[in-house]
């Protein structure tokens, strides 16, 4: 097909289109439809007996808050990636919160070891925070699945791997609301593990999720010109 | 045009085409083919058809024009597309030629010398001169009139005097004669 017919054939055959929202307004919107999902899941679950206990620590707080942030900003880079022509640092936003998440967690580690020696780190098996984390995660997920296929597919694996995270972080945070495990070594290997673990697998598929969709021209379009 | 008019100008193109401006959508996507090409023609190398790429990627733009934003400059919109479909493009490219290998002439089908005798070819001319010189006269000559000289069977049998289905043994045994002594490399006529 010569280009000028493709170019005739793609003007008669291009109606009105919606306009694709700000990356910002899509996380609102994102962050809108997870909710009720985790909400549900942790009121299944049933809220963990010491939560105000819980709240009430300092190291707690900045752990949730900075998963939580490291979930918005990780969204709102995965819609950024799904716009061409948006600056490529806009890729990097959940670092600096997750950088926190992970430091936090790993002050803890240091905290304690200083106070209780090697035999305070102690690991054990917690086989609970893989599925908890799929299961509140999942509504999360299928919403951004929703959400990025809307975008394009310009930097496919990136955008499925920050997808994942951002998902994996709220999931995180609304299975430690329910979970009792806050140990730091713990929650560091099992739960952001996981969710880092998720993050790799999911980034693998990324150029099988998000694909160029083009359709075939409409020929008769053209003939009929 | 300077560079932030020409933006400006093809980013109110692109709004009016997201809005169902047909004919401004075929005026943006005529402006945007040169660019487009300039952009591939860069990134691409050599073996790949620039025209095909520059179609691929009007026809990617043309899937995600809704992701367009009227505020934001408009180059780097589709200069992310063209980028991205020229090295899609070469990395299909990569993978064929990966799979294929260039040769100066057709692969012999075996290594062995039988099965790669040119079997279509002229052969030992001389060979097949001697050959047909010590048939039988009668097979001799429906050799010559019918397979040399080409003639049909009405007019090789008016020529040589005999039948058509004389002709037709003739011819027959003549060239299974030949075939045998061709094979056995002797054109002597001891066969």
């Amino acid at each position: 097909m010569r280009t000028e017919d493709l170019i005739k054939n793609l003007a008669g055959e291009a109606p009105p289109v919606k306009r694709l929202p700000n990356p910002l307004p899509r996380t609102a919107i994102w962050l809108a439809l997870s909710l009720p999902w985790v909400g549900a899941v942790v009121f299944i679950m049933g809220l963990r007996p010491d939560l105000a206990a819980q709240a009430s620590h300092t190291r707690w707080l900045v752990e949730q808050s900075a998963a939580l942030a490291t979930a918005l900003m990780a969204a709102m880079a995965a819609f950024c990636a799904g716009v061409p022509g948006r600056p490529r640092w806009e890729h990097f936003l959940p670092l600096l919160p997750l950088a926190v998440w992970i430091g936090a967690l790993g002050q803890g580690c240091i905290a304690t070891w200083l106070s209780y020696g090697p035999g305070g780190l102690s690991l054990t098996p917690d086989w609970q925070c893989l599925p908890g984390i799929m299961m509140v995660g999942l509504g999360p997920a299928v919403a951004m699945t929703i959400m990025i296929l809307r975008g394009s597919p310009i930097a496919p694996t990136t955008t499925v791997a920050l997808g994942a995270l951002a998902a994996g972080g709220l999931a995180e945070v609304g299975l430690r609301l329910f979970h009792q495990v806050d140990a730091s070594l713990m929650v560091l290997v099992w739960q952001a593990g996981t969710v880092v673990g998720l993050t790799l697998v999911a980034s693998f598929f990324g150029r099988k999720i998000l694909r160029w969709r083009i359709a075939a021209p409409n020929t008769s379009v053209m003939k009929s010109k | 045009m300077a560079a932030e008019d020409s933006d400006a100008h093809l980013s109110a193109l692109m709004k009016s085409a997201q809005d169902g401006d047909n004919a401004a959508y075929a005026a943006l996507l005529r402006l945007l083919v040169p660019v487009i090409t300039r952009i591939v023609s860069r990134q691409c190398r050599s073996g790949l058809e620039v025209d095909d790429v520059v179609q691929d990627v009007l026809l990617s733009l043309h899937s995600v024009r809704h992701t367009y934003d009227p505020s934001r400059p408009f180059m780097p919109w589709l200069a992310s597309i063209a980028r991205h479909r020229a090295t899609d493009a070469q990395r299909r490219r990569g993978r064929v030629t990966r799979s294929e290998s260039a040769v100066p002439e057709l692969p012999e089908t075996f290594s062995g010398d039988d099965s790669n005798k040119n079997l279509d070819g002229p052969g030992d001319a001389e060979l097949l001169k001697r050959a047909i010189a010590d048939l039988p006269p009668g097979q001799r000559q429906a050799v010559e009139l019918l397979k040399l000289k080409e003639l049909s069977l009405k007019e090789a049998a008016s020529a040589s005097g005999m039948t058509v289905a004389a002709l037709k043994v003739a011819v027959h045994r003549g060239l299974k004669t030949l075939r045998e002594r061709l094979a056995s490399g002797s054109g002597d006529g001891n066969a």
